[in-house]
């Protein structure tokens, strides 16, 4: 292969990892095609891309050699981190403000892959704190959130663990569901609280994909609509395996919740 | 126009939530403070509206459009892009309940045996999954509110002194 040759693949390969990067952390189809076009501007070429939610293909030109090359990469499981979000798109101004040669944008990439995620502590607090919020504006009283609070804790502790032994991402959420509404009508059965459907309905909120639903409409907007529809049903998949679990509780437990 | 200082506590909580789902999806430190702030904003606008019997989905979209002319400013001042505000803001507002309401109005039609009742499951599943999807397209359409009126080269008007993202 040509030297010419192989800096061309390299740059296509690098557009790619920065595509999976943003998909993956959650960033809608716009603003992927931004940021895609500043550093394919940076490396001097002209990049053509095709956006669905579990690969990317590119085409790149480089305008230097004129030669052309077309990769296809496949997504790994999404996380979404808005961190990363954050740091690629001030990578992307900066590399242009500075004009950033390759391998300068190589090791920021390998910076911004080694961001932290806060403390696990913290984030089981603050996204229990988020359920008994949302039991209060569902009118829960004080009891009700405080069992909403715990039973949040438990389940997205189940759904992490089950994240950690590569379960699937839709059976995580079921298992992440059954914990928190089973701990959250068992607490009920206890007859802590004297009205139950609260505390059970808001303790699966947690788990909703607010992300990709949201992302799926702007998308839709923007006229992306595959990707906007995939990823819409990827949010429905996950409110199906939610209420799937619900449903399971709320049979066990026999609580009339429509 | 009425207003009750209940709202105030919900204001508090949905702000919590919005900010607990930030932590969730890591957002940077620095704009913790931001997003607290303006999801107490849009959720002062909504519980408002609600209160004066305002539809839900109108009240949304109301709200998320504060959400979105309200992060260009603090997006530029914070050195990120405006999305990366507006999107955890709006986290709290999705027609989650809605959502598995609808699907256990489904699994629940699916299992049972036929009632006469059963006219009122088909409404309320109706309903529930009517009210998902326009909620959901209130808030896109909110949060993405600045971008279909103004052109791309009105928003670059507003800037300062910094190169922004303003998608």
């Amino acid at each position: 292969m040509l030297q010419s040759e192989k800096i061309t693949e390299k740059k296509a390969e690098i557009l790619l990892r920065v595509c999976a990067m943003l998909m993956t952390a959650g960033a809608n189809t716009s603003r992927i095609l931004l940021i895609i076009n500043r550093f394919s501007e940076v490396l001097n070429t002209d990049a053509q891309l095709f956006i669905d939610h579990k690969a990317f293909i590119i085409t790149i030109t480089d305008a230097h050699t004129n030669k052309k090359t077309t990769q296809l990469k496949r997504l790994p499981p999404h996380a979404i981190n808005f961190s990363t979000l954050s740091a690629i798109s001030q990578a992307s101004r900066d590399a242009q403000d500075k004009n950033w040669q390759y391998n300068r944008i190589e090791t920021e990439l390998n910076k911004i892959e080694l961001i932290k995620h806060y403390p696990k502590i913290i984030i089981l607090i603050s996204v229990g704190l988020a359920g008994s919020g949302f039991c209060n504006l569902f009118g829960g009283d004080f009891i009700n959130m405080i069992i909403t609070f715990f039973a949040t804790i438990m389940g997205l502790f189940s759904k992490q663990l089950a994240h950690k032994k590569e379960f699937n991402p839709y059976f995580a959420a079921f298992i992440g569901a059954l914990v928190a509404a089973f701990f959250a009508s068992s607490a009920l059965f206890l007859q802590l609280s004297t009205d139950p459907h609260i505390a059970v309905a808001t303790s699966v909120l947690f788990l909703i994909p607010g992300v990709p639903l949201i992302n799926s409409f702007t998308d839709m907007i923007d006229g992306y609509m595959i990707t906007g529809a995939s990823r819409f049903l990827n949010g429905l998949v996950f409110v199906m395996a939610i209420a799937l679990a619900l449903s399971i509780v709320l049979y066990l437990f026999s609580i009339k919740m429509l | 126009m009425i207003f009750e200082l209940a709202v105030l506590v919900k204001v508090f909580w949905s702000a919590i939530a919005a900010v607990g789902f930030g932590i969730l999806f890591n957002i940077p430190k620095r704009i913790i403070m931001a997003i607290f702030l303006l999801s107490g904003l849009a959720a002062l606008v909504k519980f408002t509206f609600l209160l004066n019997h305002t539809n839900i989905i109108i009240a949304s979209l109301v709200a998320a459009s504060c959400v979105g002319f309200g992060s260009i400013p603090i997006a530029r001042q914070k050195k990120t892009s405006p999305f990366l505000i507006s999107i955890p803001v709006v986290i709290p507002m999705i027609p989650g309940y809605y959502a598995y309401k609808m699907l256990l109005g489904l699994l629940n039609l699916a299992v049972h045996d036929i009632k006469d009742n059963d006219i009122n499951t088909i409404l309320s599943i109706t309903k529930n999954g009517l009210n998902m999807l326009f909620i959901l397209m209130a808030l896109s359409i909110g949060v993405s509110l600045p971008w279909l009126i103004f052109r791309k080269s009105v928003l670059q008007k507003i800037r300062l002194e910094r190169k922004d993202d303003l998608i």
